[in-house]
């Protein structure tokens, strides 16, 4: 059986899901964090396999821009999460209350 | 083509990044020993000094050759660069009102940051490549949320913008995956190539990777516009934040984004529309904005209504603005009638949208200010104690319900207009159209309720507040002014605006 571009698809919808299903379900901010990280990386993965069937690069251009968004995304994450924790000893997304209606 | 080109035609962006860097610098090297509202003056001097000089270059100086960088990477033309001009003017009232602002002693980063948030929103209206548009998306994106987290001293800052910074990154993640699809589909990044693959693909029925593409592209959009269901974030965002940052994430963000919103649609996924039309549902993008900007207006309507917070009052109605400005997304021109571009709607909305919301928040500002609250009843008595400043949130909070003959009323007559004549004859959009009607009556529900309290309920303080500058005030008058001003002479932005679409023939 040859790999083709239908594998990595699939490949990249499912880290794609599990992103979002860890965004959705879990409760630590932090392993929310990782859940976005997933499915940016999903898009990678995507990008690459397109570019590597499309037969050019611009695909994998994409891709180094986003890793590097992805890094600042990150830095401004975490000083966030530092900022609440300073005020609220706290990195649990049901405290997230103060706000409402 | 040369450097020196390349520089020509970048000459804003580039002023502004120096701007940004200038800001930054001038606070660190030489200001540590100054006082915090000397500081501050001197920040927004260069931060203003900077917009200006950006404004004059491209008001003043001839347009050079309307051309592209690198494949659509970079585009100038007449109709950018009157989106550009309302961008930074939006800036600039956003830097004098936080002039006012006591709530950091990080003057150069915070005046950095908005500059930063501007230049990625003029980065975004200037591409038609997904690549810059993602690029610049996240360069605004990640300046904001720092901004909504700057008052260190509020618990809620830091919540609003962790929630911002939540749904903002999952919205990027839809976006990008969506624009991943849309690489696979045509192998190019730019959007007019885009168009030609998508159009090859729904000849016969939407291709399923093209309907993921589209419904991805329009939740990662849906974010960043605050269109309902995915409008979560904007009224924590719009409490929780420093005014002056709600202000520019309710006005700078929205402009850019919807603009860029727009020409996604209609230039990268030209050819699969679909039909909104009751009759003739069709897939296709139009149909799924169609649902959304349906839900926008209702949901954002009614629950404005239930508010006791200004700032969450004036979040929900954001939200149901976004529903209107959709109707403009969608009223692509029809075969029949190729002349009336919806943009041109749509920038005079979102422009006069911008200043306005800007001008409600610079009130709040005030009222914050003397009260220490933004809940309905710090209003309570306004119109006896500052009543200049009353008069000028009559005047925004009109507008905002569409009132005649300010220019709220103008910018949904012509979104409504186009949105029924884009189908032609058979009118498919109508049903929306009598929606927004409908809602736009619900909605002067609850700015007469601002109203009520400013106008007619007894003041409600013992103590004496603090006065007013006349800085801040002179700020309110003059974006009331230029509400009135444009409501009664839309022609000042509508003409320039649709000769530019006629050049860039879009």
């Amino acid at each position: 059986m040859t790999i083709g571009l239908n594998h990595y698809l699939v490949v990249s919808i499912m880290l794609f899901c599990v992103g979002l299903f860890g965004v959705i379900v879990r409760r630590n901010l932090l392993v929310i964090y990782m859940g976005l990280e997933l499915m940016l990386n999903a898009a990678n993965l995507a990008l690459v396999a397109f570019s590597r069937f499309n037969d050019n690069l611009d695909g994998q251009v994409f891709v180094f821009f986003i890793i590097t968004v992805a890094a600042a995304e990150v830095a401004v994450g975490l000083a966030l999460i530092v900022a609440l924790y300073r005020k609220r000893q706290t990195v649990h997304a049901e405290d997230l209350t103060t706000l409402r209606l | 083509m040369s450097y020196l080109s390349i520089l020509n035609l970048a000459a804003p962006e580039t002023i502004m990044v120096m701007t940004a860097l200038a800001v930054l610098a001038a606070d660190l090297l030489f200001m540590r020993e100054l006082e915090r509202g000397t500081r501050q003056l001197i920040g927004a001097m260069i931060g203003c000094a900077g917009c200006l000089a950006a404004v004059a270059w491209m008001l003043v100086l001839p347009l050079p050759e309307p051309g592209s960088l690198m494949q659509g990477l970079f585009l100038v033309d007449p109709l950018i660069r009157i989106v550009k001009v309302a961008l930074l003017a939006l800036t600039i009232f956003t830097v004098l009102i936080s002039m006012e602002a006591d709530f950091t002693q990080h003057i150069g980063e915070y005046f950095a940051l908005i500059l930063f948030a501007a230049i990625g929103m003029m980065f975004l209206v200037s591409t038609e490549d997904i690549l810059m548009i993602f690029i610049s998306l996240e360069l605004t994106s990640l300046s904001l949320y720092i901004l909504t987290a700057f008052n260190k001293r509020n618990i809620k800052s830091a919540e609003a913008a962790l929630k911002y910074f939540l749904f903002g990154g999952m919205a990027a993640a839809f976006t990008l995956f969506g624009l991943s699809l849309l690489y696979g589909i045509s192998g190019s990044t730019n959007l007019a190539e885009i168009a030609k693959a998508v159009s090859g693909k729904s000849v016969n029925g939407l291709d399923p990777l093209l309907i993921a593409a589209i419904v991805l592209t329009v939740i990662g959009f849906g974010f960043k516009v605050a269109a309902v269901p995915f409008h979560l974030w904007a009224p924590d965002a719009y409490e929780g934040a420093p005014i002056p940052s709600a202000a520019f994430i309710a006005s700078g963000s929205k402009v850019a984004s919807f603009f860029v919103f727009a020409k996604v649609m209609m230039i990268g996924f030209k050819g699969a529309e679909g039909s909104g039309s009751l009759q003739a549902w069709m897939p296709g993008w139009v149909p799924t904005l169609a649902v959304v900007a349906a839900a926008s207006m209702v949901l954002g309507n009614l629950a404005a209504i239930a508010q006791s917070s200004v700032r969450r009052l004036l979040a929900y109605s954001a939200i149901a603005h976004a529903g209107y400005v959709l109707l403009a997304v969608m009223a692509v021109p029809s075969p029949l009638a190729p002349h009336t571009s919806p943009l041109g709607p749509l920038v005079y909305y979102v422009i006069t949208y911008g200043l306005t919301t800007l001008g409600a928040f610079a009130v709040v500002s005030n009222v914050q200010q003397r009260t220490g609250g933004d809940r309905l009843s710090d209003f309570a008595g306004l119109a006896r104690r500052a009543p200049l400043l009353s008069f000028c949130m009559l005047i925004f909070m009109l507008s905002l319900a569409g009132i005649p003959p300010l220019a709220g009323f103008f910018g949904k007559f012509y979104v409504f207009t186009a949105a029924l004549s884009s189908g032609g004859k058979s009118l498919g959009l109508l049903w929306l159209v009598i929606l927004a009607v409908a809602m736009s009556a619900v909605s002067l529900y609850y700015y007469l309720l601002v109203l009520k309290q400013i106008y007619i309920m007894p003041s409600t303080d013992q103590d004496t507040p603090r006065p007013l500058s006349i800085g801040s005030q002179a700020i309110v008058f003059a974006l009331a002014a230029l509400v009135l001003i444009l409501g009664c002479a839309p022609g000042l932005i509508l003409e320039p605006v649709m000769s530019a679409i006629k050049v860039a023939g879009l």
